[in-house]
């Protein structure tokens, strides 16, 4: 019973004693918090990973001659599978901008022929399905029971799926971008292009991209492309203007500062016909639950039916979002691995903290500990005692440290705000300082994800640390020869 | 911790006796079994490449309810021998029995059990644990020998007997005062109410007036005397002092690590 009782009691009768609880406390808040947030973060760009990809993305390999260059087949195949929900292409290429802003005026020719306008320059068109007659004409039907007051969602039609990524993306507030007119018809006319000449057609452009180049609703641009022509056998240059129907934000910079989204049909004339479809996108009934036995069915069925490439070298594939970005979805894990065990060291750090207290007590306990050894005290009464001590550091600590962990990760952008305006005494200016910068990030809160199994890990590591460190001290008490502690003054 | 050793119900709270009379001689005690015998214990230690001994070959036997001086000039060995009795150090050579058993073949928890319960420790440095109140350093063996559950299913009865030896020793004002804020004197008395509370057959004293003035080591001794005569266990009271050596009925003189002398006061008819 002492050892509970006298650990206690040396505990609270040394102020000492809290500098291993601080420590411990420190280190399980600091991990908490950490962990939280760079989870959140993680898991915020997982998100926009995931938000910019389709569940399964098939690229079919066309550069064999006996892959059908036309869309269909492939898309009929793939929408008869049962774990389908849909299917569309997607049309990609390249092209230069030409001509940032409405005119081709000294300022614009001097940008496009500096440097600086390089990391601008090249951007990827990606052309895409809408159907916007269709959907015009089905919007419209719903024009009369909406003016009864139903609300009726816009129609879904099939093919459209794969813009649903592009029409979050339209629907995303933007503070630098010029927002669409109407996000499900982002390839509308702008109300403010000019009528005196024929309609260009309109274009999409990512919200960085959109800045960058001091472009608006309305604005025009020039495209500048090369393609093959399969009867000269040459490349030919062509070059189109479109208008700036609005921006879109993926939340993924590189999209944001390199994509633009057309009509797929357009695309298609722009290259003069020669390309169709580069890849199809597939969105299935349930990708947790069977996108893997899905995705591996479609490669066999595709390859069989000719419409993917097989072979080594010119192997179409049909792969899941995961595989798709493999790299850094890796590289996110590593990272988290990575952060789990430097963030460790804080709570080896605590530990050595435990270990120096408990050592010093040692020392200065020594006589006390002749003095248990001599009225009946075991060496693992006293081992006990200390580790004891060691155990109300661990539990005093962790537990302050895993509730003011929580508290601080799920309150953390009150906390910022704050700390943001009010650090604004020396040596802080005196506006006071932006601890998270929101421009920097694409995210406009600090995004934090707190794990209650994490939460425990890190509880039971800094319980592990503490005892850990505290075993050596409580051995030396334990192996203390009682007379020479009793001698010790 | 279990008891290794069988003891009466009411050992507790002995039946009193009359008060004690430090000029007159002690009556007498039939002499028993043994309660702590060593034979040919010898201890050296070691410094450097040589071997200094302390004791060289002690025989003694302690007799139930003896009370035994031991005396000698400084590094005769007594503190030495005090300690093996005490089982607190360990003999080169020799056997300890203690209650009739080689001490030194029990398990460590079996020894410490012993040191617990049936011998009683008084320091001359008192040597009370300065975080813990009087009423709490009395109550520290039955801390060390119960497990939580059992300390407090026993609570009460604990803090009877360590109520009521405070009580005796005059301590009751001061039973939540802490060890500095304990004169000497008082200091001493919360020690002996320690080593007493588990009603040791034993109890070892270590110059235990050595750091009072003589007023306060007189009361202190009388106290001491006091509980021994109504307890009857052995005590061993190593002393510089001859009067207080004159007290006991039993007096053995060390010298150079042997026992010169072993005189017995006798009984007067």
């Amino acid at each position: 019973m002492f050892r509970s009782f006298l650990s206690w009691r040396y505990l609270t009768a040394r102020r000492t004693n809290l500098i291993g609880i601080g420590g411990i406390f420190i280190g399980v808040f600091a991990l908490i918090l950490i962990l939280s947030i760079m989870t959140g973060f993680l898991d915020e760009s997982k998100k926009a990973i995931r938000r910019s990809l389709s569940d399964i993305i098939i690229t079919p390999a066309k550069l064999d001659p006996t892959v059908p260059s036309d869309a269909e087949p492939l898309l009929s195949k793939v929408r008869a599978h049962p774990g389908v929900a849909a299917a569309a292409p997607h049309l990609n290429w390249f092209a230069l901008i030409t001509l940032p802003g409405n005119t081709a005026d000294a300022f614009s020719e001097r940008f496009l022929s500096s440097s600086e306008h390089s990391e601008t320059a090249g951007v990827q068109l990606v052309g895409v399905d809408v159907h916007t007659d269709k959907r015009i004409a089905a919007a419209a039907a719903c024009v009369v029971p909406r003016l009864f007051g139903l609300d009726l969602r816009p129609p879904r039609i099939q093919d459209e799926f794969d813009t649903s990524e592009l029409l979050a993306a339209l629907s995303r507030e933007s503070k630098v971008g010029a927002q669409v007119a109407n996000p499900l018809f982002p390839f509308a006319q702008p109300p403010m292009a000019s009528t005196r000449e024929r309609p260009l057609p309109a274009v999409v452009l990512g919200e960085q991209l959109l800045y960058r180049l001091n472009l608006g609703r309305g604005s025009q641009i020039q495209l500048s492309t090369g393609v093959r022509d399969p009867e000269a056998k040459e490349w030919v240059f062509n070059n189109r203007r479109f208008v700036v129907a609005g921006s879109f934000r993926s939340t993924e910079n590189d999209m944001d500062l390199g994509r633009i989204y057309m009509e797929r049909e357009e695309l298609a004339d722009f290259l003069g016909g020669t390309q169709q479809y580069s890849e199809v996108l597939v969105r299935l009934e349930d990708y947790d639950e069977d996108g893997e036995r899905i995705c591996e069915e479609l490669r066999t069925e595709l390859a069989e039916a000719g419409l993917i490439a097989g072979g080594y070298y010119r192997a179409g594939e049909v792969r899941t979002w995961e595989q798709y970005r493999g790299n850094i979805l890796g590289a996110i894990k590593n990272e988290r691995v990575l952060m789990m065990i430097m963030l460790s060291l804080v709570l080896l750090v605590a530990g050595f903290t435990v270990f120096a207290i408990l050592s010093m007590m040692v020392t200065e306990k020594r006589r006390d500990i002749g003095i248990l050894a001599a009225i009946g005290a075991t060496p693992k009464g006293v081992l006990d005692l200390f580790l004891m001590i060691a155990f109300w550091d661990a539990l005093i600590g962790a537990a302050l440290g895993a509730i003011f962990g929580t508290w601080a990760a799920l309150k953390i952008d009150p906390i910022e705000r704050w700390l943001s305006s009010h650090l604004n005494f020396w040596p802080f200016p005196e506006e006071g300082v932006q601890i998270f910068d929101r421009n920097v990030y694409l995210f406009d809160y600090i995004p934090t994800i707190v794990q209650p199994y994490a939460v425990a890990a890190i509880v039971l590591g800094a319980f592990f640390c503490a005892l850990l460190f505290a075993a050596i001290p409580a051995f030396r008490a334990a192996r203390m020869d009682p007379l020479e502690a009793l001698r010790y003054e | 911790m279990s008891d290794p050793v069988e003891r009466p119900a009411d050992a507790a709270t002995p039946p009193a006796r009359p008060g004690p009379d430090l000029s007159s001689p002690l009556p007498a005690v039939a002499p028993r079994v043994p309660v702590i015998s060593v034979r040919g214990v010898r201890k050296s230690f070691k410094i450097g490449d040589r071997s200094l001994e302390i004791l060289h070959g002690i025989d003694l036997d302690l007799n139930p309810g003896e009370l035994v001086a031991l005396v000698g000039s400084s590094g005769a060995g007594k503190s030495t021998l005090l300690h093996i009795l005490g089982l607190l150090d360990r003999p080169t050579e020799g056997q300890v029995n203690v209650l009739a058993r080689d001490a030194w073949s029990r398990s460590i928890a079996e020894r410490a059990a012993l040191r617990n319960k049936e011998i009683g420790f008084v320091f001359q440095f008192y040597h009370l644990l300065s975080e813990l109140t009087a009423l709490e350093n009395a109550l520290l063996p039955a801390m060390i020998a119960e497990s939580r559950l059992g300390y407090s299913r026993r609570r009460r009865d604990y803090e009877g007997r360590a109520r009521e030896l405070l009580d005796r020793f005059g301590m009751t004002p001061r039973l939540t005062h802490r060890p500095p804020q304990l004169s000497g004197g008082e200091k001493q008395r919360v020690a002996m109410a320690r080593a007493l509370l588990h009603n040791p057959k034993v109890l070892l004293a270590d110059e235990p007036t050595g750091n009072l003035d003589s007023a306060t080591g007189e009361k202190v001794l009388e106290l001491l005397f006091e509980e021994q005569k109504r307890r009857e266990f052995t005590m061993v009271l190593v002393t510089h002092d001859e009067r207080i050596a004159r007290l006991c009925r039993r007096t053995l003189h060390m010298e150079d690590g042997e026992i010169q002398a072993d005189s017995t006061v006798p009984v007067p008819d």
